[in-house]
């Protein structure tokens, strides 16, 4: 078992920088998920912890050892990739012990371990055939076997749900769970959706254009985003922003197309003074609609048009055009909502984002 | 409600056409291909008439289809006559066997690198290797010719070998690489995280995954070699190193004379190893052919 250190990570090919200077600390046993857009660095920096990628600069540690020219064999990784990776002449058996034959364990031992193994993932009854008998949730079982047979030190998952639909997907992800508290190893899990980040993760890597913009635990990004991509990105629906300026002579007033937030004065104090045009980010469950006449007594209030109504059964998200800008409401399917209609949500200052309308970055 | 009911037992009434072939263009196509047949087949039949009739009657100046006697003569004169026969094709086996593993070995090696790349003249060596493969092999003869004779390879097993692979080992390359890019790259990397090398991953993984494009790239260098007569011609001068092609070129036809009886035999039996290969690996040689074509395969 080993923590992960990455001490000024960088990588690049040729002028492109796929990732740019990154420091990065797993700790041992966690489950650090790595997430963001296509082509945000995530695979990249996943496969430089492999070994797969060679390193422009920077270092990289497990626990103590220093391991940016260790060979990826030597490195006490498993790895489950994204098209599963298993070897399509051998049978599960052969897959799962193909690594464990390499380092030379006795037979009775490479079969035992692989019983096991099979056993956690029950694919016991599978053990004969080849992978192309196999479904898909079955193969990313064995690719999940395999990887555990072997009782690596770290655990590199990239993107293995992606092939699979949405319902398998629901249950592999708690048998990949199941199987990180059973090996205790620490396991570094990409993918592009937030929603099995948010679920799996002990913390979350949310990572653009090759830099990771904000490490922390689930909680803290969903409530604490450091920028309007951080904020954007996590969380379902989207946060939605508007864009507002302050109002010359009333420092605590934010008012946009449609939009009037009058903040408290402890988030009035924590704006930069010089911040005069923001954007502010709304998440859909807190747009609660004002109930037709309330909105002159509510303090922070946002009005626009109903564009579209999706029903979820359990609720309902209702997307709303504010001047330019479209918000999401979500709420109970019982309100109902007319296409075109003009609504009015009362806002509560405190859970309202202010975000730096050039930089993006968090103001308060 | 009738008229829903209506509609209902209506609609199997609308069922669509089944796209039928008329029975004239079936006819034509059977007629066709049944010609095209006949074209294809029937110098091997006329080899085997001939190498079946007497050597009267396979020089009469009325050419009769089916022989009018069996006659087995020209077949047991191959292995009995004074003609080294058995020689030729002993040499013909050994070298176009031994060529063939050689190339395949070498292309296997070659290929995957071509393949997989990772230094700085991949393209340009591959391309390279290629360009050999626009040279007619008469160009390439008389180069060859005198490096062997300052190597003194000239009238040896070892020459020949070497000439055939030059000429098998481009051809063997470039479709052993076209094997290997199908080969994702998802299961070398994991058989390197499993902890082997490039050697372990090459030999346990990749190559088991090739093996049609082994037989195919094995099978073509086999039959080009087996079929070749300018080589041997040229870089063979005794009837004890001489090969098939030109052995019977130069015993059944003479100035004055040819024996087309002895020399269909003997084409009958050259053509056997071909045709049984072929056979024997058609299956592997389809797959290799067109591995890749489609996603997924």
């Amino acid at each position: 078992m080993a923590s992960i250190t990455l001490q000024e990570v960088e990588k690049r090919f040729g002028e492109t920088a796929a990732l740019r200077p990154t420091d990065l600390e797993i700790r041992d046993h966690e489950f650090l998920v790595l997430v963001g857009p296509s082509g945000s660095g995530k695979t990249t920096l996943l496969r430089l912890i492999a070994g797969l990628e060679t390193l422009t600069g920077g270092e990289i540690y497990f626990g103590d050892q220093r391991v940016t020219d260790v060979d990826v064999g030597d490195r006490d990784i498993a790895m489950v990739f994204q098209n599963y990776g298993l070897y399509p002449h051998m049978s599960v058996f052969g897959n799962m012990a193909f690594g464990l034959r390499r380092r030379r364990m006795d037979r009775a031992a490479i079969t035992d371990k692989v019983q096991e193994a099979a056993r956690l993932l029950r694919i016991e009854h599978l053990l004969e055939r080849k992978p192309r008998q196999l479904s898909g949730g079955q193969r990313q079982r064995v690719a999940l076997g395999r990887a555990i047979v072997r009782d690596p030190a770290v655990f590199l998952l990239d993107e293995p749900l992606s092939n699979l639909d949405a319902h398998l997907r629901v249950q592999m992800r708690a048998e990949i769970l199941k199987v990180h508290r059973a090996v205790t190893a620490t396991a570094v899990y990409v993918t592009h959706d937030q929603v099995e980040a948010m679920t799996m993760g002990d913390r979350i890597a949310v990572m653009s254009d090759g830099v990771i913009q904000q490490v922390g635990t689930p909680d803290d990004l969903y409530d604490h985003p450091v920028n309007r991509f951080v904020a954007g990105f996590i969380g379902t629906p989207s946060m939605g922003f508007v864009e507002c300026a302050r109002e010359p002579g009333e420092p605590d007033l934010l008012t946009g197309t449609g939009v009037r937030l009058r903040l408290p004065a402890e988030r009035v104090a924590a704006l930069p003074a010089k911040a005069e045009r923001v954007s502010v980010g709304v998440r859909p469950e807190r747009l609660t609609p004002t109930g037709r006449g309330d909105a002159e007594s509510a303090s922070c209030t946002i009005e626009g048009v109903v564009e579209v109504v999706e029903p979820l059964g359990s609720e309902q998200h209702v997307l709303v055009a504010v001047g330019e800008q479209t918000v999401t409401a979500k709420g109970p399917r019982e309100e109902h909502f007319e296409i075109g209609e003009k609504v009015v949500f009362a806002l509560d200052p405190g859970h309202l984002h202010i975000f730096d309308a050039e930089s993006g970055e968090a103001l308060t | 409600m009738t008229t829903v009911t209506d509609t209902d037992t209506a609609a199997p009434a609308r069922t669509y056409r089944t796209r039928r072939r008329l029975p004239i263009a079936r006819a034509v196509v059977i007629v066709v291909v049944a010609l095209f047949a006949v074209w294809t087949l029937w110098p091997l039949y006329w080899m085997l008439s001939t190498s079946l009739k007497t050597s009267r009657e396979a020089t009469s100046l009325t050419p009769t289809v089916w022989p009018h006697s069996l006659d087995g003569s020209h077949y047991t004169g191959l292995f009995t006559g004074s003609l080294p026969f058995t020689n030729y094709f002993v040499n013909s086996i050994f070298t176009s066997l031994v060529s063939a593993l050689v190339a395949v070995l070498i292309s296997t090696l070659a290929g995957y690198s071509f393949s997989r790349g990772g230094y700085r003249l991949n393209g340009a060596l591959s391309l390279a290797v290629l360009a050999t493969q626009m040279l007619p092999l008469v160009v390439l003869i008389a180069p060859l010719y005198l490096l062997l004779l300052k190597a003194h390879l000239l009238n040896t097993y070892l020459g020949l070998v070497i000439g055939y692979t030059s000429f098998g080992i481009p051809f063997g390359a470039w479709m052993m690489k076209g094997f290997f890019d199908g080969v994702p790259r998802e299961i070398e990397e994991a058989a390197r995280v499993d902890g082997y090398s490039r050697f372990g991953i090459l030999f346990r993984v990749v190559i088991p995954l090739s093996v049609p494009g082994l037989v195919t790239t094995g099978v073509f260098v086999f039959m080009n070699t087996w079929n070749n007569l300018l080589y041997p011609l040229t870089l063979i001068n005794s009837d004890q190193k001489q090969t098939l092609p030109p052995g019977l070129l130069q015993s059944f036809s003479g100035t004055f004379k040819t024996d087309w009886g002895g020399m269909m035999a003997a084409s009958i039996v050259t053509s056997l190893p071909l045709v049984i290969a072929f056979f024997l690996v058609q299956r592997s040689m389809v797959r290799g052919l067109t591995a890749g074509a489609l996603a997924g395969t």
